[in-house]
């Protein structure tokens, strides 16, 4: 009886539970596809940032508006074109809204600096003091 | 008898390489995914105020930038100095010599043509921004004050 028993484990293969693999990886591609944001605004403006060698990364994730001022002048903010004299219009409600909020310019290198501090002054209006001036590591 | 056999064979769909084909499609995202991670200068504005603040003279260096790129940087000792758009790295010593004088109280100025490039700016800001010193008593001092002159001001 004993002899039997122990015979009987010798021979049983090893076996490593394969089913849920397929559970685990459609749960990683669901995360990754949920977390995946594509990035659509490179390819309607041509903006090149200026380069600087003190470029630091941004760690704040919320928290954030954009402005984007292409070659040609024009201003954006999120997403929607606004006459660089009433970006304060667009700001006041989004400060009001969130105090915090830090806007990050990015700014096209070959703008010129009076377009640049008409914006700035408008930020200053709506008490949007925190920026970033958006750079590129380098120069 | 025949016939028999045939009813019995179970209808099986093949699972093992389902796991293949899902690793397939995870790597495929993750090696297109960007995380988008912001990188830039940070500015700290102003507030917009009638009232003038004001600064001694002797702890301020003030730079201006015409519209070619060339600096004229005035601070107590240099009297007006011209700095051409290759030697922007002078900005950098000038500055950090004038933080190890004054210490905290440095302000530093930045006066930009408005037909100035961004680049410009960006550039002298930069030199400023880098500007690193270490005082005897083993403090760091960074140029953190640091004002951007709009351009309707004279």
């Amino acid at each position: 009886m004993m002899r039997k028993s122990i015979i009987r484990r010798f021979t049983r293969t090893p076996d490593i539970p394969t089913a849920s693999t397929a559970d685990v990886a459609f749960l990683l591609i669901l995360f990754f596809m949920v977390t995946t944001v594509f990035r659509a605004t490179s390819l309607s403006l041509k903006l090149v940032l200026p380069k600087a060698k003190s470029t630091e990364r941004i760690l704040i994730r919320r928290n954030i508006a954009h402005i984007w001022i292409d070659n040609s002048g024009r201003v954006f903010i999120d997403d929607s074109l606004v006459p660089k004299e009433r970006v304060s219009t667009k700001m006041l409600p989004k400060i009001a809204e969130n105090p915090e909020l830090v806007t990050i310019l990015n700014i096209h290198e070959d703008i010129e600096y009076g377009t640049v501090d008409v914006v700035l002054d408008q930020l200053k209006e709506s008490r949007a003091f925190k920026i970033t001036f958006a750079t590129e590591f380098g120069g | 008898m025949e016939l028999r056999q045939k009813k019995k064979s179970r209808a099986n769909i093949p699972t093992a390489s389902m796991g293949d084909i899902a690793f397939l499609i995870i790597i495929f995202f993750m090696t297109t995914t960007v995380f988008t991670r912001e990188k830039g200068i940070k500015m700290l504005l102003p507030e917009k105020s009638e009232t003038e603040t004001k600064v001694k003279p002797e702890n301020v260096v003030s730079i201006l930038i015409n519209p070619e790129g060339a600096l004229k940087l005035k601070a107590s000792g240099y009297d007006g100095i011209d700095i051409s758009p290759q030697q922007y790295n002078e900005v950098r010593r000038i500055v950090e010599e004038k933080l190890l004088e004054r210490d905290t109280l440095l302000v530093v100025s930045l006066r930009t043509s408005k037909d100035a490039r961004y680049q410009a700016m960006i550039s002298v800001l930069d030199q400023i921004k880098l500007c690193r010193v270490v005082t005897q008593d083993g403090r760091e001092l960074r140029a953190n004050k640091i004002s951007l002159i709009p351009t309707s001001e004279e």
